[in-house]
Parts: C-alpha cells; structure tokens; sequence
C-alpha cells in the first residue's frame, strides 16, 4: 500500500471539488462538488485507518456518510424550492439575500 | 511492480480523471455519471484498503441512494439546465483563477512534502474492517454518536419533507 499515493489522489479529488464549488453555476453540480470534498474526506478515513490498524477512522466514515445522505436530501429539496420560486438553477441568479 | 500496486495506480487515475470530469461536464447527467464512476472506484480502493463493509456502504448509500436523487432532480429541470450557458457569469474568470491557482500551489507543496512516506507494515487485527468489529464498535465505544446522528438524520428527513412541500 502506498499511502503518499492515496493522500495526493485525495488532496487532489478536494481540490477538484473547491474548483467545482468556486466555478461551476449549475446549482446541482455544485452539490456534486461537495459530495466530492466529502468523499475526498472520506478516502482519508480510511487510508489511515489502515495505517495505524485504528476502526475508528472507519467510524466517521460511517458518520459521514451518514450526514452526506442527511446533506443531500436537505439541500435537494431547498434547491427543487428555489427553482419553483425562480425558474432556474444557475447559482448567480439567486441573489434575494444580496445586501 | 505488483498487481495491488498496478491496481492502485489505475484507481489513482481514474478516480482524478472522473472527479475532473465532474467539474468539467457541460451536462449535470455526465457529471452524474462521472461522479458514480469516482464512487464505484473509491469502493474498490476500499476493498483494497481492507475496510469491505464501508465499500458496501459506499455503493449502497452514495451510488443506490444519494445519486438517485440527484437524477431525479436532473430529470425534474430539464429546461433549466440549457439556460444557464445563455447568461453572462457574474464573476467566473476571478474565481477560477484563484481556484486554480490555489489548486496548483498546494499541489505543488504538499505533494513535495508527501513523498517518502512508508506505509505501515503492522500486521492488522483479526476482523479489521468486518461488521462485527465496526458493529461492535458503532454499537459499544460509539454509542451516544451514533444515536445523535441517528436524530440528526431523523431530523434532516423531516427537514427536507417540510421543506419540499408546495406552500410553506
């Protein structure tokens, strides 16, 4: 196993999901996105969980699966909400809460 | 070079590859589908990593259930979709150069500090990773955990009906 290996993969999968979060409009994408930063998380768990011979890494990934599936379907539904209210899902567009 | 070692360099790329092509796909379908391709091979990386019942976990919850409901939501805005190529970014060029900047430079840093890294060669328990052991230790050491999240997905469930609903 080579662990520098999985810690690069998983910093790069982060990385990849901030560019998402920062870049993309489609409001759904950008939910893609996170769920990408989580899994990137999750990688970690469980790549050093084998290291140290620890379950406890195993654990959290269990918790953040958990509040992944919790996320998703609170955040789905305020999104389904905010295009009934605006007819669209570019992230620009919603601006109500602009000072 | 042997085959776990071929293995997990393949994982590498096609899991940097497939989350690339999340962030880079025109339509929220193929990025859908990217995304359950890095889902499917984070669960082989895990089976690789000894952890089988969070691969399970994996395949059952992100790719049974979290990405359904992002298909349904793709399906349920269709049109909407194809109108925001039509309107000018607010601010784009800004962000992805921060972005990308910042990309590059941890890369660049971290992954200079990453190399030589040895992986462990302890042996591992019996039972590491099996659903006994993560059961028992969901169950006994993190109980009130468990149970809290337990509540917070309760609560997130009927968070998400009410927020669904058509009048608030």
């Amino acid at each position: 196993m080579d662990l520098s290996l999985i810690i690069f993969v998983s910093m790069a999968m982060f990385a990849i999901g901030i560019i998402g979060v920062l870049v993309r409009r489609n409001a759904l994408i950008f939910f893609l996105s996170i769920e990408l930063m989580l899994n990137a998380g999750n990688l970690l768990f469980v790549a050093f969980s084998r290291q140290w011979g620890n379950q406890i890494g195993l654990v959290w990934v269990f918790f953040v699966l958990v509040v992944a599936a919790a996320e998703a379907a609170v955040g789905l539904a305020i999104i389904i909400n905010l295009f009934r209210s605006k007819q669209v899902v570019d992230v620009d567009q919603y601006n109500l809460l602009r000072g | 070079m042997t085959i776990a070692n071929a293995t997990q360099w393949i994982l590498a790329i096609v899991l940097i590859f497939s989350s690339l092509g999340i962030v880079l796909a025109r339509k929220p379908v193929h990025a859908c589908l990217s995304f359950l391709l890095t889902l499917l091979s984070l669960a082989v990386l895990y089976l690789q990593l000894s952890a089988p019942f969070i691969a399970v976990m994996q395949v059952l919850v992100y790719a049974g259930a979290i990405l359904v409901i992002f298909m349904f939501v793709i399906v349920l805005f269709q049109d909407a979709h194809a109108q925001i190529d039509k309107v000018q970014a607010n601010s784009a060029p800004l962000f992805l150069t921060f972005a990308a900047g910042a990309f590059l430079a941890s890369l660049g840093f971290l992954g200079s500090r990453l190399i030589g890294i040895e992986a462990s060669k302890d042996k591992l328990f019996e039972g590491y990773g099996s659903v006994e052991a993560l059961g028992k230790a969901l169950y006994v050491d993190f109980f009130f955990p468990f149970e809290a999240v337990v509540l917070l997905f309760l609560i997130a469930v009927i968070g998400a009906l009410y927020i669904g609903k058509k009048e608030i």
